[in-house]
């Protein structure tokens, strides 16, 4: 069994290393610039849901919050670069280290709060930040900013000729995302988030420090998130708040996770593959007047996937029937 | 018995006006199997959460194995050696059983190799080794009440509490569970349990303290504790207790 157990995590690592070969030699065959553009967010969401799994999923404190991070990311490299000309490299990574101490300080007070009440505040507080922001002249308030063109390269991360260097990052960002969770999986973090999640009381009598796993959990989560805005803000070289803090990123970063299978290793991946198409398609095909169309979709799928699979998309994917629970 | 493991003295559990726990002052020893018994609305369960850290006593202290952990978390109290299971069970429903242990050992170890052969192991001595690979959801009760002390032995505890792991089993189920326990001594486990059934706990453990009303009513060895009449009118009244 204990090879059982090996096997299985080495097959996750292939399967994963086949993909992201795959996703690479993509734009081989793909010239369009706005299938490539899709791609892009595509892979962006993959790993920006997997960074959510980390604290929604695994953990099982959900979070509609996690604009605020993504947010951070976005706004500390923009303005870093425009106000200082700070390279993008280090806006992203202070933005990470940035988002990872707020997520601690929030933690510090709603980590006390279970269930619902766990998740209000998280959109409240999103909330709040997007009015902060929406009002804030220094940080371009709610004209956004602006990063101006300095020229192709990967030093300043921009890239005004093809969207190639975007897509290639965001390939290594899902992969980065991917490995670290499956590393995360598999130590004592992962079991204690899975335990805090499914029995906190239990939990601590087996000696795991609930509250601890918990703020790990939306330290990694956060810190994720933000590299991920701060990719966003050079991806889409203009930010304004209603761009990249709105509750609507929330629900972007949680749902592929929950199509695909909330707490699993591939159901962000899955359910990004999904819905991020899914969702680009529909805006574009329905057009100007289909607004909000996609916003129908996202209902309509997570109605469907609440009644039919629970448990998520990857549940197809598993040899036994999916597990009901015995009521005691 | 030769040396004390675990002792409160002068505890008292306060919820609002009701009074759980007054004054009981309990010891148990090293290698003991100690049946904690009582009628219903006893304290037991109170006295059992006092000692596992799942809240402060009012007042009074608790000692474990020499030290004062009476404010001490569950998490530290574990970490000290004092495992438990719960009443109602709390399996880790969306994980496997072995996933389950696992959670247990990893408080002794970090090495994730180490914890899961540990888990192995304890699953096997618990005869739960051919379900390992089964979510624990999927157990059928009496298989979910060796998983509560399968997790709890993982952590490697110098004092398991259990919390009436043999109520409710069928009669052959009751019988391994008994013999579970006694396997579990015989690794160097004190065992202190909660149960209400008295004819189980009765041949299995080495000495009684029966609650009532929230005090230590008496204590001793199982065959005088059921004869003496103030346990007889705690359980059944007066009527019996003059007949007896």
């Amino acid at each position: 069994m204990n090879d059982a157990h090996t096997k299985r995590r080495r097959r996750d690592l292939i399967v994963a290393a086949v993909l992201a070969l795959l996703a690479a030699c993509a734009p081989l065959v793909v010239k369009d610039v706005y299938i490539q553009n899709i791609m892009v967010l595509t892979l962006m969401y993959a790993a920006l849901s997997q960074a959510w799994n980390i604290l929604g999923g695994y953990c099982g404190q959900i979070s509609l919050g996690h604009a605020l991070y993504f947010g951070l990311g976005a706004y500390t490299t923009a303005l870093l670069f425009t106000k200082f000309g700070v390279l993008p490299w280090f806006g992203m990574l202070g933005g990470g280290v940035l988002s990872a101490l707020i997520a601690l300080g929030l933690g510090y007070p709603t980590f006390r709060l279970r269930g619902h009440y766990f998740v209000i505040a998280t959109i409240v507080i999103a909330e709040i930040a997007l009015l902060l922001f929406l009002n804030w002249d220094w940080a371009g308030a709610a004209l956004g900013i602006d990063i101006p063109v300095r020229g192709d390269s990967w030093a300043k991360f921009q890239f005004t000729r093809s969207k190639l260097p975007y897509f290639y990052f965001a390939l290594a960002f899902c992969c980065v995302a991917f490995l670290i969770t499956w590393w995360l999986e598999d130590s004592k973090w992962g079991y204690w988030w899975r335990a805090v999640k499914d029995n906190p009381d239990a939990a601590e009598s087996l000696g795991v420090v609930v509250f601890n796993s918990k703020m790990g959990a939306a330290a990694v989560s956060a810190f994720l998130t933000a590299i991920g805005g701060a990719f966003y803000a050079q991806f889409v070289s203009y930010i304004d708040p209603d761009s990249v803090m709105t509750f609507q990123f929330s629900l972007l970063m949680a749902l592929p996770a929950v199509l695909g299978g909330i707490g699993t290793l591939w159901g962000p991946v899955l359910g990004a593959a999904i819905l991020i198409p899914l969702t680009e398609l529909t805006r574009s095909y329905i057009g100007g007047s289909g607004r909000g169309v996609d916003l129908i979709l996202y209902g309509t799928v997570i109605v469907v996937i609440a009644l039919a699979r629970p448990e998520g998309l990857i549940g197809l994917f598993s040899r036994k029937p999916a597990p009901k629970g015995v009521p005691q | 018995m030769s040396e004390t493991l675990l002792e409160t003295r002068g505890v008292w559990q306060r919820f609002g006006g009701l009074v759980a726990n007054s004054d009981v002052s309990i010891s148990v020893g090293r290698g003991e199997i100690v049946g904690l018994i009582g009628p219903n609305g006893a304290g037991k369960s109170t006295l059992f959460n006092l000692i596992a850290g799942v809240l402060p006593p009012t007042q009074g202290s608790i000692i474990f194995d020499g030290h004062d952990v009476t404010k001490e978390p569950a998490t530290a109290r574990c970490a000290r050696g004092i495992g438990r299971t719960f009443q109602v069970v709390k399996s880790f429903e969306s994980m496997t059983v072995i996933d389950n242990v696992i959670v247990g050992a990893l408080i002794r170890t970090t090495v994730m190799r180490e914890a899961r052969r540990k888990a192995h192991e304890v699953l096997e001595f618990c005869g739960l080794g051919a379900r390992a690979d089964v979510l624990a959801n999927q157990l059928i009760p009496s298989e979910k009440r060796r998983l509560e002390v399968a997790r709890a032995l993982a952590t490697e505890p110098k004092l398991l509490l259990l919390d009436e792991v043999l109520t409710g089993l069928t009669h052959t189920e009751a019988e391994k569970g008994v013999e579970l326990v006694r396997r579990v001594r015989d690794t160097g486990v004190t065992v202190l349990m909660v149960e209400h059934v008295m004819e189980i706990v009765m041949p299995l453990v080495d000495r009684a303290i029966v609650l009532d009303l929230g005090k230590v009513l008496t204590e001793g060895k199982p065959a005088d504790v059921v004869r003496d009449p103030k346990v007889i009118t705690a359980y059944l009244g007066d009527r019996h207790a003059v007949s007896a």
